[in-house]
């Protein structure tokens, strides 16, 4: 069972599925959400996913029409993105998990995007913008 | 001049000065704050650091004594880290950065705490705990 938790620990979540999916995404938009480099994400089944505690403390901002991501209002951790065109997988960014998922971000997206401060190093495959 | 904003773009600042000092933090906190692999950070002089709006929607979160982590109510974004004993500073998330800061990351800190899912890769010089990094340009 995969779990991860806030910074303040006032929002817990379990896994009970797998991840899949995960990616790195230089977008804009996930670079300022996130006040990072780069978002780390993966996919995860709605039905996997499930708060143990602190549901009431999580705020939404909807960032496009249909997407919705999820933060901790106490320590403004980011912890989930929601999708209202596809309801039955959640986005989740990795830096929240206490544990190992066991799997490892595979390409970067949306590297036309990146910071100017940052340099990919690594050799993962890079996509100018999503790969179809 | 350096300008800034959240994802929603409420809370906009701007930074006169130059920023210095930039590194990429794998310490747990920093994990967790920003939902990401890493937060990366450069200092900038507090009087050279100026909120144009939305100032009243900058929350901020204690996350061990004396340090102190903001972030958008509204949309969530990461901004500040700040040190309650050295209020001269300012530490900005390169992330929420419009303009290109300037200064470049010169080393990863805390690296003993780095996510399992993640590998640093590259050349610049890793800490296993903090380490003062001194930016030459």
């Amino acid at each position: 069972m995969l779990s991860g938790s806030c910074l303040c620990g006032g929002v817990r979540y379990e896994i009970a599925g797998r991840l899949t999916g995960a990616l790195n995404c230089h977008c804009s938009m996930c670079r300022k959400a996130h006040g990072a480099a780069f978002r780390s994400r993966a996919r995860v089944r709605a039905a996997d996913f499930r708060w143990v505690r602190g549901e009431e403390l999580l705020a939404w901002y909807e960032s496009s029409p249909g997407t919705h991501r999820g933060f901790c209002r106490v320590c403004g951790s980011k912890l989930l993105s929601r999708f209202d065109r596809g309801p039955s997988a959640y986005g989740l960014p990795l830096g929240a998990l206490d544990g190992d998922p066991g799997v490892k971000p595979a390409l970067h997206v949306f590297v036309a995007h990146k910071a100017p401060w940052f340099q990919i190093s690594d050799r993962l495959p890079q996509h100018a913008e999503l790969p179809r | 001049m350096i300008r800034g904003s959240c994802l929603c773009q409420a809370v906009r600042f701007e930074i006169v000065g130059k920023l210095s000092a930039a590194s990429h933090c794998h310490c747990s906190m920093c994990r967790k704050a920003h939902g990401a692999a890493f937060g990366t950070y450069a200092a900038a002089k507090a009087e050279d650091f100026r909120v144009v709006s939305g100032e009243d929607l900058i929350m901020r979160y204690r996350s061990s004594p004396g340090i102190v982590r903001t972030f958008c109510a509204r949309c969530g974004s990461t901004l500040q880290w700040l040190r309650e004993s050295k209020p001269e500073i300012v530490d900005i998330a390169l992330g929420v950065l419009d303009d290109d800061p300037g200064v470049r990351p010169a080393a990863h800190i805390y690296v003993g705490s780095k996510a399992p899912w993640y590998e640093i890769t590259g050349g610049l010089p890793r800490h296993e705990a903090g380490a003062v990094t001194q930016q030459g340009n």
